[in-house]
């Protein structure tokens, strides 16, 4: 049973299309990563899982079932605009928020402490919101989310603006909850995280579904053609035949290949030239290469799409 | 219901915890009570306080001057008399140094039968309070001199120029006072006035305040955008009504420890029917004001739309007189049905004559029928508003608003 299902989903701000035909399911245990460039339609797609619009057409089913805000309480949701009462203490304002979710005084207040101290924020408790760093407030907005215990977890880029410690720390604690089965959905531009996170993938430009699946099998649709190679010594073999496209920053060298077969060959030459090979890599294309190979495919197909229509 | 109640609790305890609200609820009555204390007073004691000379040649005439100026009603002056012709150069010095406020020459009669001639110098020239004494002591004195010459007594005399007094007797027979019943309705018109349109004010604010910290972001991910609105509505207006609740308290108590001698009587009939419709208006304005904050992303931006809110509220202000004057006449009556002016200028006129009880019912009536009505508007545009940010909708885009559900 699919935590979330999205099926056919269209959405139209009078005249912008914001998603069209997006299809998306996401399974218990996972960890999933929205992808897309900024107004692709990453936030509105994820507006219509917790019913704050409604889709134009299509249908949107929660834990298995059809769309009912009952099921909200089972959801804990971090937005991309991080919002927190100013004036309001961090104990006051965590209760509030676990009250809301429908958790009483009594267990959001135990909750909220447990968080805080899970978190290393435990002397904000008795501080008003407006006297607290912004990594603090995040990490206040991100406890808001988990308080009662939601069994699908969505953050809209839940690390950005955050150091690397407290980026860590948030990650392990995604990690653990993942762990624990929880459903979690992120959205974020920084594709490292998402190639370490996450298990599945969908890729969204211009309101349209590009790519989605698991990790596994998004890479495994394109060919191991990107060789890394340390070296000293001479670097005549970066006009080896078998190279399609070629980057050599002083000693590291990051080619394209046609396939891995080239690839052998061109370590072959690299050899025979008498380079000394420190190290030899060669992989898929990075996610980061995927995402902004597609998305500009995207971009040119809408531009084609618009000239043709001018024609 | 759980929500709204949870939305309202919050709006009203973060609320009533500023500083802002201890410090208007103090210092509003404050202020205001002083002020009419201060100004009570002042016009109790404002009396001709000059050290003045009089300069006379008839004995007689100046020293029953002297007499009213210094016991006379509003005056107690301190008077020296003079012969006519003292110099006046010691007396300019006397002015100078500031040891007198100013000196009256009372030149007699060029013909006999004829008003003497009355010369004064003051010290300044803009003290008319002075002048004022002057010229109603002197006017009285003659008046008393002119009888007396016609061989009144003086007992005769002193019974023409009494004061004459006017009660006023209510048509049940109860004796009223027109002042304090006007100043009675004045002051809630007023407090009506003032608290709505700061309480209307204060929605609007703290539905822009969580738009600029996103919060509602969060809270529209568990709630409804109308459970949001009504919980809003509620608990700043339960502020409101705590804030009314404490002055009408403070007020009454001040009342009772003063032995209620001051007169100023709220009656439970006017205290029942303000509530009522200060609850009226402050749902009706704070639903404008819902919509105005849903539509807008600032403070700035708000402040243009506030006419909106001021303009209703300025034409009840312009009303105010032709309705005190006259508060059974046509236009009154019309005025107060307006659902916008109803809370202000209904209740005016209930608090200084009873209007026909059906009146009162039908402008209930249309402003409950209005509230609603503004509320089905306002609850759509506030729906889709607050997911706006950035670009002020348009009115075309707002009327598209409506159409979302």
């Amino acid at each position: 049973m699919p935590i979330v299902s999205l099926q056919n989903i269209r959405k139209v701000y009078d005249t912008k299309v914001a998603v069209e035909g997006l299809n998306l399911t996401i399974e218990p245990g996972t960890m999933f990563g929205l992808l897309g460039p900024n107004g692709s339609g990453k936030t509105s797609s994820i507006r219509m899982m917790i019913g704050m619009t409604v889709p134009d057409s299509g249908t949107v089913s929660l834990f298995g079932q059809p769309f009912s805000r009952t099921l909200l309480h089972r959801i804990g949701y971090l937005p991309e605009e991080r919002g927190l009462y100013k004036k309001m203490k961090v104990l006051d304002q965590l209760i509030f928020l676990g009250q809301l979710h429908g958790l009483t005084e009594a267990l959001a207040r135990q909750r909220a402490l447990a968080w805080c101290e899970r978190l290393e924020i435990g002397e904000t408790i008795a501080k008003k919101t407006e006297e607290l760093s912004k990594g603090m407030q995040q990490k206040i907005q991100f406890i808001a989310a988990l308080l009662h215990e939601p069994e699908l977890i969505i953050m809209d880029e839940p690390f950005s603006g955050l150091d690397p410690v407290n980026a860590e720390l948030l990650m392990d604690t995604l990690i653990q909850l993942r762990g624990e089965g929880k459903a979690i959905l992120f959205s974020t531009h920084r594709m490292d995280q998402v190639e370490k996170l996450c298990d599945s993938i969908a890729l969204i430009s211009r309101g349209k579904l590009l790519l989605s699946g698991s990790m596994r099998e998004v890479k495994s649709q394109y060919t191991r053609n990107r060789v890394r190679i340390v070296f000293s010594g001479p670097d005549s073999f970066l006009t080896h035949p078998g190279i399609a496209a070629a980057k050599n920053y002083a000693g590291i060298a990051e080619l394209t290949v046609a396939d891995e077969a080239a690839a052998q060959q061109v370590l072959a030459a690299a050899l025979a030239a008498g380079a000394v090979i420190d190290r030899f890599e060669l992989s898929e294309p990075t996610l980061e290469e995927i995402f902004i190979e597609r998305v500009r495919a995207s971009f040119g197909d809408a531009e084609a799409e618009a000239e043709a229509a001018y024609a | 219901m759980h929500n709204v109640w949870l939305i309202a609790r919050r709006e009203y305890t973060e609320r009533i915890r500023t500083r802002a609200f201890i410090v208007a609820t103090v210092l509003i009555p404050t202020l205001m009570g002083g002020g009419i204390f201060a100004v009570a007073s002042l016009a109790s004691k404002s009396k001709a306080e000059a050290h003045i000379a009089v300069l006379s040649a008839q004995p007689q005439l100046a020293a029953d001057l002297r007499e009213q100026l210094e016991h006379g009603r509003g005056t107690s002056m301190t008077v020296d008399l003079l012969p006519g012709n003292a110099p006046h150069a010691q007396l300019d010095r006397d002015i100078a140094a500031k040891r007198l406020d100013g000196y009256l020459t009372i030149l007699p009669p060029v013909a006999p039968g004829a008003r003497p001639t009355f010369d004064y110098t003051p010290r300044s020239s803009a003290d008319i309070v002075s002048v004022g004494a002057l010229r109603d002591a002197l006017s009285t004195v003659l008046t008393r001199e002119a009888l007396a010459a016609r061989g009144l007594s003086s007992a005769e005399v002193a019974a023409l120029m009494a004061p004459v007094a006017v009660n006023v007797v209510a048509a049940d027979g109860s004796r009223g006072n027109t002042t304090t019943s006007f100043y009675v309705a004045y002051v809630l018109f007023f407090l009506m006035y003032m608290v709505v349109l700061l309480y209307g004010m204060n929605v609007a604010r703290s539905i822009i305040e969580e738009k600029t910290s996103r919060v509602f972001e969060v809270l529209l991910a568990t709630i409804k955008p109308d459970e949001l609105l009504a919980g809003k509505i509620l608990g700043v207006g339960a502020v409101g009504l705590t804030q009314v609740g404490i002055w009408m308290l403070a007020a009454g108590l001040l009342a009772w420890l003063a032995g209620a001698t001051s007169g100023v009587a709220l009656s439970l009939t006017q205290a029942v029917f303000f509530i009522v419709y200060f609850g009226l208006g402050y749902a009706l304005y704070s639903s404008v004001a819902a919509a105005l904050g849903a539509m807008t992303n600032s403070e700035q931006e708000l402040q243009q739309l506030n006419m909106f809110l001021m303009l209703p509220l300025f034409f009840c202000m312009l009303m105010l007189v032709p309705v005190v004057n006259n508060p059974n006449s046509a236009l009154a009556r019309i005025v107060s049905q307006i659902p916008f002016c109803a809370p202000l200028l209904m209740d005016l006129r209930i608090s200084m004559s009873m209007p026909q009880p059906w009146e009162i019912a039908l402008s209930i009536a249309l402003i409950v029928v209005t509230i609603y009505a503004v509320l089905w508007v306002s609850s759509r545009i506030y729906r889709v508003g607050i997911l706006m940010y950035g670009k002020k909708p348009n009115l075309p885009e707002i009327l598209r608003w409506l159409k979302y559900s």
